[in-house]
């Protein structure tokens, strides 16, 4: 614990808290704009006119009026689509429901470069900044140092989660009531559950995160070569998920089931709650909550385990 | 007690022999200079000795106990090379962040005796990147002392200190000794080791060259200089290397006898017949020892030789 509150000292510093505030920052401006789609999507249905029978090129009589009831009932269905569309966007915007949000953007790859910036400048830094050695000559036992440095970068993470849900608490329902967006009749409990089951989620992959950006500081050992690997493996982990043969066995797809993130386009939405599954092959099945986490643990796992093996044999000579 | 043993202690680096086979013990409660160029090895003897950097072969001990010793390390303070620091947060909060990544410290005073120590309490509330390097090594020395150690590695912790810090520096290692801490001294200050070293050891290319005293290190480097008439120099000369002495000359009237005892010098020229008008028995210093040592040519200016041709006008 004492290595631990030592970490988090030292994590006190200008690049988290502008981390911190760029997130903040992203989640508010991305809330802004979902919500005026939100508003638009509903203002341009509600001009959609039933088109005549000129316009259909049929004759007036009983196929026409075939016809415009089809299009009527086509035309009054996307209407409520759009209507159930925005009143989503406004229960994502709910001060308790925002958590939700909060979780899936950090749970995903504004997340994890947010990460990947964190871990260049707190553990690749302890190398660029000739720090390591003074650690090492304080506390020998590397895979504590270790052990504080993931779980101090996975405290930040969730810190990350922490301000943008606050943030968007406060914009959230300032958003709906300016773009006039219909009230959701969300209960409490509803939000609280939503926000809480993602939010807890999230917590494995911000771990995920963390050990991917220890484990490029450890092969690295600089502070730039850390934030471009780690940045590069998320990215990486994208490309291979998008990969027609990859299916269900990759990193990525297995951040996509254990958050339930939709699959594919349909997680465009007029406030997308994460930037992950878009960058996914929507061929295949998603895998399960279950395979997901099995996933995501060996992963971790095997990011740690190799960070330690590496960390454990390297010569500290800066 | 012996503080510090290595036996065959090698690293290396693919093919470039960093330490090669040292062996070196250090005993307790005294200043043991660590010299050597720039390469010889000595500070990566000093990351073996912290666990820092892995022993390619040997084996090393510290207060007895077989490296590496991460359980150890609380009765170690170091200073290796430029101490570096978080530049974000203050002189204080940088030592008590380094407190608390190691063992509790004894008392909840520490830090602020450590500051005290080296002269920055005025300065501690200030952030470190507006330190300057004289300050940056004085919180580093703060930080070697912060768990009170039985045994302090340094090196070069003079870097950048003004003459005011050196001489505050002198003073802080004659406390230490004074109190049964035990320095191993790295610095390319010869003069400075000169003053507080009580043993020096000399490493070049990776391998000890010499460890001793400091003054049988200067004294075994002894010259007799021989000042005669400049009729009597062939014939002394003749006399002298018969005698087997390495000799030199030095300028029309005067001899370098290597490595010679001034009363033996005498003896074989007065039975030769030759009369010496002047005798001095020249002792070198650290420095000229040192850099006989490594093979470096010495300067003559460095050693208080001062050619004609060289002498300003």
């Amino acid at each position: 614990m004492r290595l631990l509150r030592a970490e988090l000292a030292k994590l006190n510093r200008p690049l988290l808290w502008g981390v911190t505030l760029a997130s903040a920052l992203f989640c508010v401006l991305l809330a802004v704009g979902g919500s005026a789609n939100a508003r638009m999507n509903v203002t341009t249905g509600a001009q959609d006119q039933v088109p005549s029978c000129a316009v259909m090129a049929l004759p007036k009589g009983p196929a026409c009026a075939k016809a415009q009831a089809l299009q009527r009932a086509r035309i009054e269905q996307g209407r409520a689509e759009l209507a159930l569309a925005a009143s989503h966007t406004a229960a994502q915007l709910h001060p308790v429901a925002a958590g939700a949000e909060a979780a899936g953007l950090m749970a995903s790859l504004p997340g994890a470069l947010a990460l990947a910036l964190l871990a260049g400048g707190h553990a690749g830094g302890e190398w660029s900044g000739r720090t390591m050695k003074n650690l090492l000559t304080q506390h020998g036992r590397r895979w504590r140092v270790l052990a504080a440095k993931l779980a101090s970068l996975w405290l930040a993470g969730v810190g990350l989660v922490a301000a943008c849900w606050a943030a968007l608490a406060v914009a959230g329902p300032i958003l709906v009531r300016a773009n006039h967006l219909a009230d959701p009749h969300q209960s409490l409990a509803t939000a609280a559950r939503w926000a809480g089951s993602q939010a807890a989620r999230s917590l494995l992959v911000l771990a995920v995160f963390a050990a991917i950006g220890l484990l490029a500081a450890v092969l690295t050992r600089n502070t730039i070569g850390t934030m471009a690997t780690s940045a590069g493996l998320f990215v990486a982990m994208l490309v291979v998920a998008a990969l027609p043969a990859s299916g269900r066995w990759t990193p990525a797809t297995w951040v996509q089931g254990w958050m339930g993130f939709a699959v594919g386009e349909r997680s465009i939405t007029a406030l997308p709650d994460n930037f992950w599954s878009r960058f996914i092959n929507a061929g295949g099945s998603p895998p399960s909550h279950l395979l997901g986490l099995t996933g995501l643990v060996a992963a971790l796992a095997a990011c740690a385990l190799l960070a330690l093996a590496t960390f454990a044999r390297s010569d500290v000579a800066g | 007690m012996e503080v510090i043993r290595c036996q065959g202690l090698t690293k290396r680096y693919g093919s470039t022999v960093a330490v090669d086979e040292l062996d070196l013990a250090v005993d307790g409660g005294q200043v043991f200079g660590f010299l050597g160029p720039n390469g010889a090895g000595k500070t990566t003897t000093m990351r073996m000795l912290l666990g820092l950097v892995r022993p390619t072969r040997g084996q090393a001990w510290v207060h007895g106990r077989p490296l590496p010793d991460p359980g150890g390390l609380a009765r170690i303070g170091a200073m290796l090379e430029e101490p570096a620091f978080y530049p974000w947060l203050s002189g204080r909060r940088n030592l008590e962040v380094l407190a608390l990544s190691g063992p509790p410290l004894p008392d909840t005073g520490t830090v602020d005796a450590a500051l005290n120590r080296v002269g920055l309490a005025a300065v501690a509330g200030r952030r470190v990147k507006a330190y300057s390097q004289g300050m940056r090594q004085r919180l580093g020395l703060a930080a070697a002392l912060l768990r009170r150690p039985a045994l302090l590695l340094l090196d070069e912790p003079t870097n950048g200190m003004d003459p005011a810090g050196m001489r505050e520096f002198r003073a802080l290692l004659g406390s230490l000794v004074d109190d049964g801490t035990t320095v191993f001294l790295s610095s390319h200050l010869l003069a400075e080791v000169e003053q507080v070293c009580d043993r020096v050891a000399v490493l070049h290319q990776g391998r000890l060259v010499e460890q001793g005293r400091v003054t049988e290190l200067t004294a075994a480097r002894a010259r007799v200089r021989v000042v005669l008439e400049v009729a009597d120099q062939p014939s002394a000369q003749t006399l002298l290397a018969g005698a087997g002495w390495p000799l030199r000359t030095d300028g029309p009237d005067a001899l370098l006898v290597e490595a010679a005892d001034g009363r033996e010098v005498n003896q074989a020229l007065g039975r030769g017949g030759v009369w010496a008008r002047q005798l001095l028995v020249e002792r070198p210093g650290l420095e000229e020892a040192f850099l006989h040592l490594i093979d470096a040519p010495i300067d003559k200016a460095t050693t208080g030789e001062v050619s004609d041709a060289a002498a300003p006008r």
